[in-house]
């Protein structure tokens, strides 16, 4: 059983629903009560919904409980307050444990049982590439995805672009500005540790036309397994890149296996830059790294991770305080009763992270266009509300823009190294990683 | 209808020991077609198995490079990866690479790295070619030009373990079932060769009867002498014989064809 609706009991919900009002909010961050039966379901005029499809469990349940967190801050202030034209956002989540398949299952039931108004957060790139064809089946119903945390390619171009909305940037530019920075201080020979899937292929295909924009190219390869846990041993990944002597690694994957071979390729001597992209979850990558290590600070002085948001220890950032505000306020917990795929562990929440500064902002935009759209929201009017977002201040430093040809709102690439627990802004590479 | 006595019983014992070359020729003779149709078997099952895989193999080969014009046209290789990874999940596929034109490898599903073997191979082959990677296993790989190779090359890598445990497994059916037919031959010789040797130990019995008749006691198996077949006529020409000159011709040939 890989796919479950957040919540079951669908005639629990319905007596839960009066009782609790704004359930969002009232539950500090619980996912929306919805009843799955079409029998007992009904239309709620007084709310709508965003169907979400993300790891909440798993080697990256973090990203998906971070993300969420995030969102669910925001949306709990919206829903305080009124609501977006007097209607409550919910979401209705499901967990697809990072996992291709659910994935594609989770949407179908989506947008087929469940009705959403539109997709929302969905996280990573085999995910999403596999869902995107369900959107192509059900284009009549005009449901279109929104913000999904990965910077992959198939979501950006032909022939599924249309079918989705893109806040971050893509790893395209991600991986193109790690691989400038470190030309830029020496660092030629660039190596790639990546997943080996459509994620990584996608990081890997980056840095591959970055590099070639030079005239060079990768080093060496190695590769891993989707949902590789930090336990295990990288070895072999750090000997075939340590025979191929780089001067940078860039690793395109989640946080247990990035960490895992950092930790790895820092015990066997591989002591060079090793940067991760925004999807990696920094904090939880940092917090494995240093878990239980008296050298934690040396162990990760190699790590530089590019963001695409600011940080958020950036205050001077309107979105940024407001982010911390929210969160202390509402403090969202991870979904608890989302069914898993593997055995429920304990979450440890992070107070403020990059992965959840995103889920923010997401939120952020996401309200902002709905409450563009006016008292009566239609699917046929998301596309026109969207291209209506021409110039939009989010607070984070840079304007949104979105247009017929242009799907991706953000365009800004931020560089993080750790230090003392956190990461924080990288302002000059060559003190740090130059080869000299 | 047997002899009573050890002496009957010896001769009885005769009558198996002339029928031991008989049973070892039946043993030996099921024994060779078992280990003929075995060999056989085997030879065929694993050369139309391994058929069978090269051109399954060849077949989602091209498949995959028939799906991957476009998306290679259109260089979006995150999903030309998620292709590839749906279809080695497929049951014996091992792996699957994708060589560029120029013979970079654009996508594929090794971990932890390419092997050096493949590495050091022909990109644009597309030739059934039988691999052994260190670590990994056998495989025999084939390939399909994308685009008439212009585009570039799809690999495919089936496990060639998979396939020996298929052929294990077909093979060790039929086996079996030779096995079930070989131990009922067997038996069916043993009944057959013991309903041969029946009357001739009866005519053993009778010739017993015979001797003892000088006696004075009643031969007990005086009964075959009405057998209408070979050993009723041996039994009455003995009984003739020693009968002595006062036998009758008649009694000796009575009833015979």
């Amino acid at each position: 059983m890989t796919r479950r609706s957040l919540v079951r009991s669908g005639l629990g919900a319905l007596l839960a629903a009066p009782l609790a009002g704004s359930l969002g909010a009232a539950s500090g961050g619980r996912a929306s009560l919805r009843p799955r039966n079409g029998a007992i379901r009904r239309r709620q005029d007084d709310e709508i919904v965003l169907g979400v499809s993300a790891a909440f469990s798993g080697p990256s349940r973090g990203l998906g409980t971070e993300l969420y967190r995030g969102s669910m801050a925001y949306f709990n202030h919206v829903n305080e307050n009124g609501g977006v034209n007097g209607r409550r956002i919910t979401m209705k989540l499901l967990d697809d444990g990072y996992q291709p398949d659910p994935c594609v299952a989770n949407t179908i039931e989506l947008i087929q049982d469940d009705t959403v108004f539109l997709l929302f957060n969905y996280v990573g790139t085999p995910t999403v590439t596999r869902a995107l064809p369900v959107l192509k089946k059900f284009r009549d119903q005009q449901v279109y995805l929104f913000f999904p945390f990965t910077g992959a390619e198939p979501q950006r171009e032909p022939p599924y672009g249309e079918f989705a909305f893109n806040l971050r940037t893509s790893y395209r530019q991600e991986t193109a500005g790690l691989v400038d920075n470190f030309l830029s201080i020496g660092r030629r020979r660039v190596a790639v540790f990546y997943q080996n899937d459509a994620y990584g292929r996608s990081g890997w295909a980056g840095v591959r036309e970055a590099l070639a924009r030079h005239g060079e190219t990768i080093a060496g390869e190695a590769t891993y397994m989707r949902g590789t846990q930090f336990g295990e041993s990288m070895r072999d990944q750090v000997e075939i890149l340590q025979a191929r002597s780089p001067d940078a690694v860039i690793c395109i994957g989640a946080y247990q296996a990035c960490a895992a071979f950092a930790r790895d390729a820092e015990d066997l001597g591989l002591h060079i830059p090793v940067a991760n992209v925004s999807f990696v979850g920094s904090e939880n990558l940092l917090a494995l790294m240093r878990e239980g290590r008296a050298d934690a600070d040396s162990h990760t002085r190699f790590l530089v991770n590019s963001q695409v948001v600011p940080s958020y220890e950036d205050t001077s950032l309107p979105a940024v305080r407001e982010y911390h505000e929210l969160m202390a306020r509402y403090d969202p917990p991870p979904p608890d009763n989302v069914e898993r795929i593997t055995p429920n562990e304990p979450y440890e929440t992070f107070p403020q992270s990059f992965v959840s500064l995103e889920g923010f902002v997401n939120a952020k935009l996401i309200t902002e266009i709905i409450r563009r759209m006016g008292d009566d929201p239609q699917r046929s009017g998301i596309e026109e509300a969207v291209f209506n977002v021409r110039s939009y201040d989010l607070g984070v430093g840079e304007q949104v823009r979105f247009g017929p040809d242009l799907r991706q709102g953000l365009q800004r690439v931020y560089y993080t190294v750790p230090e003392g627990g956190r990461f924080v802004p990288l302002d000059d590479w060559e003190t740090r990683f130059g080869l000299s | 209808m047997r002899p009573r006595t050890l002496q009957g019983e010896e001769q009885i014992l005769r009558v198996r020991k002339l029928f031991r070359k008989t049973r070892f020729g039946f043993f030996s003779l099921f024994g060779l077609v078992v280990l003929a149709i075995s060999i056989l078997s085997i030879s065929t099952v694993s050369r139309e198995l391994r058929d069978e895989y090269v051109s399954n193999s060849e077949s989602i080969a091209k498949n995959i490079a028939d799906s991957s014009v476009d998306i290679l046209l259109n260089r979006n290789l995150a999903t030309l990866q998620s292709l590839i990874d749906q279809f080695v999940q497929i049951q014996s596929i091992r792996y699957i690479y994708i060589t560029s034109d120029t013979g970079e490898f654009l996508a594929h599903t090794f971990i932890p790295g390419i092997p050096e073997e493949i590495l050091a191979s022909d990109p644009a082959a597309t030739e059934a070619v039988e691999r052994s990677l260190p670590g990994l296993g056998d495989f025999i790989e084939v390939g399909s030009p994308i685009l008439s190779g212009v585009a570039g090359t799809v690999h495919v890598g089936m496990d060639l373990e998979a396939l020996g445990l298929r052929t294990r497994r077909a093979v060790g059916q039929q086996l079996y079932l030779l096995c079930i037919i070989l131990v009922t031959g067997v038996l069916a010789s043993i009944w057959l060769v013991n309903l041969a040797s029946r009357p001739l130990a009866e005519l053993l019995g009778f010739v017993v009867g015979l001797a003892r008749e000088r006696d004075g006691s009643k031969n007990p198996h005086d009964d075959v002498l009405v057998r209408d077949d070979e050993i009723g006529d041996m039994a009455r020409l003995m009984q003739y014989v020693a009968s002595g000159p006062g036998g009758s011709e008649e009694e000796a040939a009575g009833g015979s064809d």
